[in-house]
């Protein structure tokens, strides 16, 4: 009797996870064809729709790049606590701290001039951020609650503070009784930089790439993997693990923060409780896609970009939009099971011998 | 209702906070039963979901798709009762739709090993398009086949017991039952025995003769279909409709039981009955005359949930913590 058994190969396939991303990828467009023939389109056409709506000319890309920003930064946050084995589930939550933080500013900063607010207002979205995971940060450092649990519950306080405010406190009087904040005053919103793309594509594109840096070729992003990697040799070389773990998750919650703080002032032009329509969560998947590293979450933001704008544009041809929602959690799937097929080969082992390797 | 040692100073009812104005006083015999009432029903739609997840913690698996799970069963058991007309048949394909999606995230992490966290998130992504995806012709319409409230005979005309336990939909028995076998079979069995081994100490279990792989892909199924009945309860009995979202951040909820009741059956019961109350009052606050925002109560469950997450931690310095040892490690035999 033999059976399949995964065994790890001697040494990784080269190119494994660009190759596992194609993989990926393709899956999620092999199932997207039989879910749209599923329902009665042609999928070559929603294909093409999809490709010149998110990718066919500068008008298209600059509504792209502007979905990356969010996707980018939400994965960057992830990849950050990331790399040093943590889990930050809390992005989504933290978008929306952000996006209070920049908007209590907008409040109290109402008549100052658009270089002045728009710089308080990111600052204050960072803050947010990092104080929405401070809780969960601290509760890590000092006495090893898991932050995957801690971070995920924050989520929906997040979410509902935001309910709260704008049913309540922030409410426009103007909004008919509407549960709506009121709009943004036209110098707190980023000025635009080509077509529709705003300035938070640059600004996204560079926290992205010094951390990047930070993370190769500073002694800071080396200790992240020490103490990432071990713990005990961590405390050895002297790396105080409390004070990595505090400082590493609060910058997470801040660099998530930002992402709130620039979908706020770039895309939108006031604080709802749809701002952050599940960014968290996909730069969860960007983040994993790309291993944690920053470089890889610019490339992958991109193209979860180009696929929810994409997922936007086939609704005027009756498809639903739940087709890109669909497409992203596949090419994470079909990327994992690619990525298992890289490190490990399928081996026939008889009964006997999978005894004897046990 | 004063939340005693929890740190919170809310105390959601207290005579100071109810309204001055006598015609907010609702609070009567038949609104505190419709509330009673009401907790129970939330309570068993948040007590199938979280003892689901519970099996698949016992068994070592963390699965954060409960959402989507619910979601899958939601929009199946809906459209089956649309085109069948039976919601037997629905309730049925609820089941199978969740533990369907729920083995994805089992092949996933119990046969590839791949990180828990990410494939369990995935397939919550996943699972809300795709009941988005099915569900599209269907949004709006009447399913045309409820599940009606179960008449329990004289039992049903008991003043307070009869509306409050014994008028309630089919799916609260359910949960009752499910509850019950839970207990009894992770408890008194020793295929429950073998289940909690292989999330405790799964080399241990594979020693014992068991199949880490198999009792791990079990639970993970287990859990899929009653997080899938939990979601037929949605659009088959609460409220028989379907609509994108319907979920509504319940299935995290779900995961908050987990913890909140220490991977206990019982203990998951009494945080689902709490839970269910937070749900039950958030619509009924203002007709009670309470001066306090609904929407602050709703966070209720998740500050409790990390305050009891904070409260293992600090125990677990004297005490071992509820939590299964194995929980969230992938195991594979040959790098033993």
């Amino acid at each position: 009797m033999s059976r399949p058994v995964l065994a790890r190969r001697d040494q990784v396939l080269r190119g494994g996870q660009p190759l596992a991303f194609g993989v990926g990828l393709l899956v999620a467009l092999v199932v997207g064809v039989v879910l749209l023939m599923g329902s009665g389109h042609d999928p070559i056409r929603v294909y093409e729709r999809m490709f010149d709506a998110s990718l066919g000319g500068s008008r298209a890309w600059s509504v792209t790049l502007n979905r990356a920003v969010p996707l980018g930064l939400a994965g960057l946050a992830v990849a950050v606590a990331g790399s040093m084995g943590l889990w930050n589930i809390g992005a989504e939550g933290q978008i929306m701290a952000g996006a209070i933080g920049a908007t209590w500013v907008a409040r109290i900063g109402e008549g100052w001039p658009g270089p002045v607010l728009v710089p308080a207002m990111l600052a204050a979205a960072v803050v947010g951020g990092g104080l929405l995971a401070l809780g969960p940060a601290v509760a890590r450092a000092r006495i090893g609650v898991n932050e995957i649990i801690t971070t995920l519950m924050l989520n929906e306080v997040a979410l509902r503070l935001v309910q709260w405010l704008i049913h309540g406190r922030w409410k426009d009087p103007d909004s008919h009784g509407f549960p709506l904040a009121p709009m943004l005053p036209e110098q707190g919103r980023l000025p635009n930089l080509f077509e529709r793309a705003h300035v938070g594509v640059v600004l996204a594109g560079v926290v992205i790439a010094l951390f990047g840096l930070a993370a190769s070729r500073t002694a800071w992003g080396y200790e992240l993997r020490v103490a990432g990697s071990s713990g005990a040799t961590a405390r050895y070389a002297g790396i105080s693990l409390q004070r990595k773990i505090l400082t590493v998750l609060v910058l997470s919650g801040g660099v998530a923060g930002l992402a709130g703080g620039v979908e706020l002032t770039g895309a939108s032009d006031r604080i709802t409780e749809g701002l952050s329509n599940g960014f968290g969560f996909a730069g969860i998947i960007v983040a994993a896609l790309a291993l944690m590293r920053p470089s890889g979450v610019a490339a992958v933001a991109l193209l979860f970009g180009a696929v929810q704008i994409g997922g936007q544009s086939i609704q005027t041809m009756g498809v639903s939009s739940s087709v890109s929602t669909i497409l992203q959690a596949l090419i994470l799937f079909g990327a994992i099971a690619a990525g298992v097929f890289s490190r490990y080969r399928v081996e026939m082992v008889s009964g006997d011998a999978a005894e004897a390797v046990a | 209702m004063c939340l005693a040692g929890t740190g919170w100073r809310w105390c959601l009812a207290t005579p100071r906070r109810l309204s001055h104005d006598p015609g907010a006083w609702l609070v009567n015999e038949a609104s505190i039963i419709g509330l009673l009432e009401a907790t129970v029903s939330f309570g068993a739609l948040l007590y199938l979901a979280a003892l689901g997840e519970m099996i698949t913690e016992k068994a070592g698996i963390l699965n954060l798709g409960v959402e989507g799970m619910m979601a899958m069963g939601a929009v199946t058991g809906f459209v089956v009762a649309l085109h069948t007309g039976n919601p037997w048949v629905a309730l049925a394909g609820a089941v199978a739709a969740g533990a369907a999606v729920a083995l994805l995230h089992g092949l996933f992490t119990v046969v590839m090993g791949a990180d828990q966290v990410v494939s369990g998130l995935s397939l919550t992504i996943l699972g809300i398009g795709l009941a988005a995806y099915l569900g599209k012709g269907s949004v709006g319409r009447p399913s045309g086949a409820e599940l009606s409230s179960v008449d329990w005979g004289p039992l049903s005309d008991v003043p307070w017991f009869g509306p409050v336990l014994f008028q309630q939909s089919p799916f609260v028995y359910l949960a009752v039952v499910a509850g019950v076998v839970a207990w009894f079979v992770l408890g008194r069995t020793r295929l429950g025995l073998a289940l909690r081994a292989a999330g405790e100490s799964a080399s241990t279990a594979d020693a014992a003769g068991h199949s880490v792989a198999g009792l791990r892909l079990g639970a993970v199924a287990t859990g899929g279909a009653l997080a899938g009945t939990s979601g037929a309860y949605l659009t088959l009995s609460l409220t028989p409709q379907w609509a994108e979202g319907i979920v509504a951040g319940r299935g995290w909820i779900a995961v908050a039981l987990v913890i909140f009741g220490a991977w206990r059956p019982g203990r998951v019961a009494l945080g689902a009955l709490l839970f269910g109350l937070t749900l039950a009052l958030k619509t009924r606050l203002q007709t009670f005359g309470v001066d306090f925002s609904p929407i602050l109560l709703s966070m209720l469950p998740y500050l409790l949930t990390v305050g009891v997450l904070v409260a293992i931690s600090i125990r677990a310095r004297n005490r071992p913590s509820p939590a299964p040892a194995a929980l969230g490690i992938a195991y594979r035999r040959e790098e033993r």
